[in-house]
């Protein structure tokens, strides 16, 4: 009896389970049975050279990507084709892009309050307060009736953290999100993440900035050619690399 | 151990050909010889067409063709004998005028816009104007010249309406005129029972006003059409899609004229005899269907032109699909393909003049059958066309022009 409890409490644990996840782009197998969980308030960074397969894994897990095989399940809720349990997911997920993809007809403002009125029937004034709040969170609190293209990189990227926050997501997905910043803003965009992660907000990094990884992960995942190859915690994997593919990889890197 | 000071005046100042009149003659106009020699040539060309050009316009060329036209070519054969039977109907076109320019008054209020008033004032003030045409009072009566320079008032009109009245937001001033636009063809066509309201048949439509509405009827529906087939060409459901598709290659692979001529050969065969047949609404309906098939190819461009990442971050926040597409996608789509739907627009202002092969007398018509119903004009058909190109050329750059206007305010090309 109390082990069963303990099972059941474990399993409402883990915010996120990925159980043997298959995904295939035509004939190319992307994904090739990835299993993985993720507890609440933890911060994973997921490491591997292009093509391993790191930004496919956690686009499927709002559903930007199809999995083909396997299950995945977020926040308790299975992720089928089912579009009312693909959008239930969407809502608690957050997700920051390599490219921003702030939508340039639309202030800052607007950009981050769009969603919470749109789909969480904010009133305008409510969600306005709950912007400020984050823009000013994410350090640029003056520059919300300006248009994307009017900021840097470096901001552009924070007001994207902003908008994903505004739904109040359980689970935050980053996937390269200071790639395509010049080193300066990667610093200003880093610490918002740095930040995030002390709140204790649940986040799924995918990123190449080693520092980070090592001083903020609470576990490194590193994948290569679609599987898993190793997951440890940062000292551990920095350090100590298991697998021959991750030793390889941080000889590179470091 | 202070450095020496580096030799560099301060506030230095700029070459001589990179700065005022003579920087930018020479840079524009006078860079290198071949350039001189064609700048030399083009102003010699202007020079003298603008001569000839002028001189034919004030000296040579006889404009009482235009003068005998009259308010032929703004209403064709509307307020005639024939079309209306004993009445007097030359105030229904009239009332409305006034109530378009009632319409770009609130259109001015709505934004405090200064093209809007710039619109809004040059339409009540060239009708105003033609109060005062030197006609004697027996061709152009008293009550036709009150009614004209009542579109003065009617733009202040408008603009306290919507300054001041609950009529002020962007759709009810919308809903306005659409309301404006089916109030107008029923002034014009009539209803029957109603004494002062007599039907006048669209036969005796014509002129300015015929292609006027037909370009607005076209141009307020091909939009939304438009994107209608745009969405349903690019939608997963194989059979909307297929539809839409097999829609848009027909009507965009067919000569308008050739769709002209079936609305009016083909298209009552599908009807019963005893309906009440109409060829104006027929055509209409064919122009709109023809500019819609291209529409939809324009925003389906904007579409495609689209980063995938712009409907990526809307899903990936939550919101369903038709959202994305109205909040995100379309606002982008179409702001990024406005030169090519004004563009579009302005092919179906001038595609209007077409109704004239299946019988309709539009602005170019008219002129046309008056020049050879009337030989001692013969020599005046250069005047005429002129003129005619004049009209035209001046609604359609108004179009751009304000398509320009609109993609500043949008921002397009900056952000």
């Amino acid at each position: 009896m109390a082990v069963e409890e303990t099972t059941t409490g474990q399993e409402i644990e883990d915010i996120i389970i990925c159980r043997d996840v298959h995904k295939w782009y035509g004939s190319f197998h992307a994904l090739k049975g990835v299993s993985t969980t993720v507890k609440p308030g933890e911060v994973v960074v997921i490491l591997g050279p292009s093509g391993s397969g790191k930004s496919t894994l956690i686009r499927t897990i709002n559903h930007l990507e199809q999995h083909q095989r396997g299950d995945i399940i977020v926040d308790g809720i299975e992720l089928s084709g089912d579009i009312r349990n693909i959008d239930a997911i969407r809502r608690e997920v957050g997700m920051v892009f390599q490219s921003f993809n702030l939508f340039p007809h639309l202030t800052v403002m607007q950009n981050i309050t769009l969603a919470p009125t749109k789909v969480r029937h904010w009133s305008k004034s409510q969600a306005e307060e709950v912007a400020n709040e984050l823009l000013t969170r994410v350090g640029i609190p003056e520059q919300a009736s300006k248009f994307p293209a009017e900021l840097s990189g470096g901001q552009q990227q924070r007001v994207a953290i902003a908008r994903a926050l505004a739904m109040q997501p359980k689970v935050m997905l980053f996937d390269e999100p200071t790639s395509a910043l010049d080193p300066e803003m990667i610093k200003e965009v880093l610490d918002v993440m740095r930040e995030l992660a002390s709140t204790g907000m649940t986040m799924l990094t995918v990123t190449h900035e080693i520092g980070f990884a090592r001083e903020v992960a609470d576990r490194v995942i590193m994948m290569d050619e679609g599987n898993i190859v190793e997951e440890a915690e940062p000292n551990e994997f920095f350090t100590n690399p298991r697998n021959e593919r991750a030793q390889m990889f941080l000889s590179q890197i470091l | 151990m202070a450095s020496p000071p580096v030799s560099q005046p301060e506030g230095m100042l700029p070459p001589r050909s990179e700065v005022g009149v003579t920087g930018w003659l020479h840079a524009n106009l006078f860079s290198n010889w071949f350039n001189s020699v064609l700048t030399l040539v083009s102003a010699a060309l202007l020079v003298t067409g603008l001569w000839f050009g002028l001189k034919w316009i004030f000296l040579a060329a006889d404009w009482t063709v235009i003068s005998e036209l009259g308010g032929r070519f703004l209403l064709g054969r509307y307020n005639t004998e024939a079309a209306c039977e004993g009445q007097n109907c030359f105030w229904r076109p009239q009332a409305a005028l006034i109530m378009v320019s009632v319409l770009l008054g609130a259109a001015w209020g709505l934004r405090g816009n200064r093209v809007a008033r710039a619109v809004a004032w040059l339409v009540a003030g060239v009708s105003a104007a033609f109060a005062f045409l030197p006609y004697n009072l027996a061709t152009m009566g008293l009550d036709v010249r009150i009614l004209l320079l009542l579109n003065l008032p009617a733009v202040p009109l408008g603009w306290a309406l919507a300054k001041y009245t609950p009529l002020g937001t962007g759709t009810r001033v919308t809903i306005l005129g659409v309301a404006i636009f089916f109030i107008t063809l029923i002034l014009l066509r009539g209803l029957p029972g109603l004494p002062f309201l007599q039907p006048v048949s669209v036969v005796y439509w014509g002129g300015l006003s015929l292609n006027l509405i037909l370009a607005v009827g076209g141009i307020t529906l091909s939009l939304p059409i438009g994107i209608a087939l745009a969405l349903g060409r690019r939608s997963n459901l194989p059979v909307v899609k297929v539809l839409c598709v097999f829609f848009i290659e027909v009507f965009r692979g067919v000569p308008l004229i050739t769709l002209l001529f079936m609305s009016q050969t083909l298209v009552p065969l599908a009807f019963p005899e005893d309906m009440p047949q109409n060829s104006l609404f027929r055509a209409a309906v064919v122009i709109t269907l023809f500019s819609s098939a291209y529409m939809a190819e324009n925003i389906r461009g904007g579409l495609q032109a689209l980063h995938p990442g712009q409907a990526e971050a809307a899903r990936a926040l939550g919101l369903p699909g038709w959202q994305t597409t109205m909040l995100i996608s379309l606002p982008q789509a179409i702001r990024n393909v406005i030169p090519a739907i004004v563009g579009q627009f302005i092919g179906l202002f001038k595609d209007t003049s077409l109704v004239y092969i299946i019988g309709m007398l539009d602005v170019v018509a008219i002129g046309r059958s008056f020049i050879q119903s009337n030989p001692e004009y013969l020599p005046s058909a250069r005047e005429l066309f002129v003129f005619l190109a004049a009209v035209f050329w001046i609604f359609t750059y108004g179009m751009s022009y304000i398509s320009g206007k609109v993609e500043d305010y949008m921002g397009v090309g900056r952000r």
